[in-house]
This record gives structure tokens, sequence and C-alpha cells, in this order.
């Protein structure tokens, strides 16, 4: 991912390292020239002060000793009068003035100089190379400080860019965190005016956003009870006519069983709605999944004494942390789906396990049973098995066990499909864990 | 008994008229909240039918305004909201049952019939079922017309679990209704009145659900 600190602070030296470099090649030649100059200047006094000394008549054809940057001849008439010991003795030059020549194994800059009476004829000559070196120095010292500043201005730039950014990293850190059904808005205060807009337009979403949810949570309640009102209605009134008509009608109990399918279909497709985790943001409480399933029994008992179903509850209080309502809807579906599947006179168990991290419930029958092959299809939407796997006329419209994938996701739960402890039948196993980290759930929830 | 039906569904209204009137209940039937307040105002009815979703004014306001009354009626709630929240909401705000949309029939006749027990105009204070009789006035209790002596505890045990035939109750529930408040009880004294009980009553009358409680069936 592209960053803005980074593009800034590349940029940003980028620049001032060509704006540098330009300004340091400008010094460097103008300074070269400087001490070209100067040194120029050195040459000449030298030849100067030299033929001065020769007028004073010194011994003829002397050689004096020198370092080994400079050399010199002079001559009077023709004839050498006096040279350093690293010049030849024939003379260098013939010409008065600035020129580069080579001699003793080195290239000079030589500086001529001959007296106004004509006599006295001055070399002075320095090494270029050491000329050319010292002069280096000279510039390398003062352009070599801008270089060295150079990563300290990077890193300087580093941290006033972060600084710069940092209200944009806080407006970052502060969505990251946010809980996937938080919709208030982002508090204005304190936000930079470049940044005042993006605040304010994803306020504006936020507040969209937080209708529409609105709007659709109400759309499932006020559907739920545009729905269940006639179905009841129409419940009562076959109530009525089952009443006044001679009992056993075989076309009257189609009926009944055509609207209580209807009726189920109805129930089922909200439950479907209201717990899909697009729309539905769980309300955690610490639950005893021990006591809901109790409940559940208590209140779906009657079901299982008609078909004469062996029902029994194992296990004892196990706390975990669940949205109430959607448990139970979770429970009472695996019980619906074990009587509805378990033939008259057999066995349901329901199973509570408290373990260190984790509440598992285990819903068995000892029904026909599901081929493993069809474990995964199972939780599949409106999939239902073929009429041999249960008896014919058994009400379902297959949206059972997909709502309690639902809900088992809601609470990160995990489903385990596998034989039951009877001798045939299912046994769903869903572990719920005990702690659940927010974070990650909401994460999750992002992700949805 | 007489029934006020507060239920703005007509269609559901004249269905639920027609199975009271064979039940032998007299109704009178409303639309709005502010009917039902006016209706029970005038002419106190034993019973009310509530729905919740009315056009005029919530159903749980009307609880409310109903309890302000000296004789409060019982209330049945009626309702297309089925969720645990609004039933404790109902029950908080003084419902006295609680019934979801769509409903059975025979459910719902079965806890009017237990309501009007309550209200104890009618006659009869007796529950049969199968071959055991139970007058709750009398404390009288006979198997096959055969009169069975019963400890108080044993009856009122026995008496909870007829009310509600089909339901399980679980040993907490009994033992609160058994039980006074702060009462010494011993861990296992519900089980042994069912002992006692199924000794002296045939001996598959109450049934144990294995980890959830006991029951009696409603034939």
């Amino acid at each position: 991912m592209r960053s803005i600190r980074g593009f800034l602070v590349a940029a940003l030296l980028a620049t001032i390292t060509l704006t540098i470099f330009l300004a340091a090649l400008h010094g460097y030649r103008s300074s070269m020239l400087e001490v070209q100059g100067l040194l120029d200047a050195e040459l000449t006094a030298h030849a100067h002060l030299l033929s001065a000394g020769a007028t004073g008549q010194p011994p003829i054809n002397a050689v004096a000793g020198l370092n080994g940057r400079h050399a010199f001849q002079v001559f009077r008439d023709g004839a050498l009068l006096w040279r350093s010991d690293n010049a030849p003795d024939t003379p260098i030059v013939n010409r008065d003035g600035f020129q580069n020549h080579n001699f003793g194994g080195h290239r000079w800059r030589t500086y001529t100089w001959t007296s106004e009476d004509g006599e006295v004829q001055t070399t002075a000559a320095e090494r270029i190379d050491i000329r050319n070196a010292l002069a280096e120095n000279i510039i390398t010292e003062s352009v070599l400080p801008v270089v060295v500043a150079l990563p300290l201005a990077g890193l300087l730039i580093w941290f006033i860019v972060g600084y710069g950014l940092s209200p944009l990293r806080h407006l970052a850190n502060h969505l990251r965190r946010r809980r996937a059904d938080d919709l208030s808005p982002i508090p204005t205060r304190q936000q930079p005016v470049e940044l005042m807009q993006v605040v304010n337009s994803t306020n504006g979403l936020l507040q969209r956003l937080e209708a529409l949810f609105e709007r659709e949570h109400r759309f499932a309640s006020d559907a739920a009870h545009e729905l269940r009102t006639p179905i009841a209605a129409l419940k009562v009134h076959l109530h009525n006519i089952r009443c006044s008509l001679p009992d056993g009608d075989p076309e009257l109990i189609k009926l009944v069983a055509a609207v209580d399918r209807m009726g189920k279909l109805v129930e089922q497709i909200l439950a479907l709605y209201r717990t899909s985790p697009d729309h539905y943001f769980a309300q955690l409480s610490e639950l005893d999944l021990h006591q809901l399933v109790q409940e559940s029994i208590a209140t779906m008992y009657p079901e299982f004494d008609h078909s004469d179903i062996q029902l029994e509850l194992i296990g004892d209080t196990a706390f975990l942390s669940g949205d109430r309502p959607a448990l139970e809807t979770l429970i009472n579906n695996l019980l619906d789906n074990a009587c509805k599947y378990t033939p008259s006179g057999g066995n349901v168990r329901a199973v509570v396990t408290d373990k260190p991290h984790s509440v598992t419930l285990r819903i068995e029958d000892s029904g026909p049973g599901v081929p493993e092959n069809r474990y995964q299809r199972i939780f599949d939407r409106f999939y239902r098995l073929d009429g041999d796997y249960h008896e014919p006329g058994i009400i379902g419209c297959g949206l059972g066990l997909a709502i309690v994938q639902h809900i088992a996701d809601l609470h990160c739960a995990s489903i385990v499909v596998g034989k039951s402890s009877f001798e045939s039948g299912l046994a769903i196993t869903i572990t719920f864990p005990r702690h659940r980290n927010h974070n990650s759930d909401s994460a999750r929830q992002n992700n949805v | 008994m007489r029934i006020l039906l507060v239920e703005d569904d007509l269609s559901l209204a004249d269905g639920l008229r027609t199975a009271f009137r064979r039940e032998g209940f007299t109704t009178n039937h409303v639309t709005s909240g502010n009917q039902a307040l006016e209706a029970i105002r005038t002419d106190t009815p034993e019973l009310v039918i509530l729905d919740l979703g009315l056009p005029d004014m919530d159903g749980l306001d009307v609880l409310q305004q109903l309890h302000e009354h000296k004789n409060p009626p019982l209330v049945l709630v009626l309702t297309a909201r089925n969720t645990t929240e609004d039933k404790v909401t109902g029950l908080d705000h003084g419902a006295d049952d609680y019934l979801a949309k769509p409903f059975e029939m025979t459910e719902l006749l079965a806890r009017l019939r237990a309501l009007d027990r309550r209200t104890n105009t009618t006659q009869t204070t007796m529950i049969t079922i199968g071959s055991v009789a139970l007058d709750a006035t009398t404390h009288e209790v006979s198997v096959n017309d055969r009169v069975i002596e019963l400890t108080r505890r044993e009856f009122m045990l026995l008496k909870s679990l007829m009310e509600t035939p089909g339901r399980i109750l679980s040993r907490e529930q009994l033992e609160t209704r058994l039980y006074g408040w702060g009462e010494e009880l011993a861990s296992n004294s519900i089980e042994v009145h069912i002992h006692n009980l199924r000794k002296k009553l045939s001996a598959n009358f109450i049934k144990t659900v294995r980890g959830v409680g006991y029951t009696v069936g409603k034939a």
C-alpha cells in the first residue's frame, strides 16, 4: 500500500538533495577559480621576490634546496644564476606570464617575469597536482558538512511529516477501533480543515446507513406482524370449521397441515432474515445454556409427548456469552428437527457440557440419521433430504439448520455433525467459545 | 366468563368471537386502545385479551393504565411480537399470560380455561385428567372416583402439575410454589413427594423428563 508519509519524505529529500547538489557544483567551480587565482598570486609574489634577490649578485649557478611543491630558475643575461634543486639548468620558459609545462616528471604551473632592465628573468613554478589537491581539500572541507547534513534533514523531515499527518492517523485508528455496529458520528472537534470534508462526508454516510439499518430492522418486525396476524386468523377460522364439521374430514386435515406448514415457513424465513449476520447485531449477555435448553424442552414437550419420544437433558449450569433470542431459536430448531425425524417411541437426548474454554450443546436422536456425504449440505437453505430419510408427510421447509448455522456464526461457535450414540440417528454438536474476544468478533463482522 | 377482546384485525377478532361463543364465553370486541380503556371503565370484564399492536396506542400503555383500575381484570396478551424480551416486558407490565401469534386455538382455549379458574366465578373448580380428579376448593383428590388421602404439600404439587397439563414444571419451579421464601427444604424433597404421589396415583400419571422436570399428560 502506498504511504503518504513515505512519498512525502522521499520527494522532499530528493528535492533538497538535488538543490544542494546544484548549489555545491556551482560553489565548487567558483571556489576552484578563486583558489587558483590565489595560488597564482602567490606564484607571482615568489617570482618578484626571487628577482629582487638576484640583483644582489649571489654566487653563480647556485642551487637551493626547496620542498617538492615549488621550483624556480633565475637567469641573468641568459646565464643561470640560481635555481632550486628540482628545476633543470636550462630555461623552462622563454615567454613572460603564466604557462603550464612538464619537467622533472611532473606537470607545473609556471610564472615567468623579466625585470624592467631586461637583465634578470625569473621563473617560479608550482606542481599542478599538489595545487589541485590543495584546492580540492579547501573546497571539500566547505561542501562536506552540507552532505553530512542530508541524513539529518531526512530524519527531521520524517518526523515532521509524521507529525503533520497525525490527524489522519488518528482518524484511521478511530475508524479501525470502531465496532461494526457503531454508527455514531465521528467527533468533528479538533479535526484539521483538510480532514473536515472527509469527516463530514463519512458522518453523512454513517447517518444514512443507520437510517437504512433501522428501516430494514423495522421491515423485519413489521413483516412479522403483518404475516403472523392473518395466519393466526386463518388458524382460528380453520378451528371453527373443524368444530362445526364432523371430525376427521381428510380434506380438512390436509388444509390444517398446509396452514401449519405455511405458518412455520413464515416463522423460519423471518428467523433466517433476522439472524443473518448482515442484519443482526447480537446483544450479548451472560446466559446459562443449560437453563435455556431446559426452558425450550419445557415449551416443546407436548410435541415430544405426542410422538411418545423419550426426552432427556444431561448436564449442569454452563454460562456463556450469547444473544438470548438467537440462542433460543437455535435450540428450538435443533429440538424441532430431532422431534420431527425421530419415529414414535424413539429417543432424543440433549447434553450440555461445561469445559474450561468452551460450552458445548449436543442434541442427538434415534431417527434414521443423515448419510455422511450430506453432512455439509443439510446446512444449505431450502435443502431437504430425499423421502428415504424421513417418513412422508413430515412438515419441514429446509431452513432450520441454515438458521442454526447463522446463529452459530454470530456466536463464533463451531458445528460438528455426526452419528448419535443411539443405534441410529444424527448428533449435532455446537461448541461455543466461552471467552469471546470482542475485537476479533467485530473484525469478523466487518468481513461479512 | 366475560371477555373483552382488543384486536384491530377484524378477521381474527371475528374468528375468535365465534370460537369463544362455542366455549360459552361472552365476548365484547373493540379495535383500539381508547375504546378498550373506555369499555373497562364502564363494564369491567373478567378477562382482557389484548393485542399489543393497536392503531391508536401501544398495547403496553393500555396494560399500564388498565392496572390503575381498582379491580383490574386478568390480561392475556396476544401479539405478533414474540421474542422473549417482548414476553418479559409484557409480563412485567402486568399481563397474566402471553401468547404469540400465530397460535393454536386449542392452546389459547386451554390458557383461557386456566385463567377462568383463577377468576373463581365459575362453579367448577374441578380439574380432571384421565382417571384423576382434583377439587381445588375442597382439596379432594380422587382416582377412579375413589377419594385418596394426600398431604398438604402433595396436594399443592399435584395441583400445580394438573393446572398446566402437558407442560413441564422444573424442580425449582415446584419448590417455589410449595415452599415459602427461606423455608428449610431438603434437596430431594420434591423427589420424595413425587415418589409418594406415584404410589397413591397410578405409577405413570406423573411423568419425569430427565434433567428438566415433571409433567402430567393432557389426556
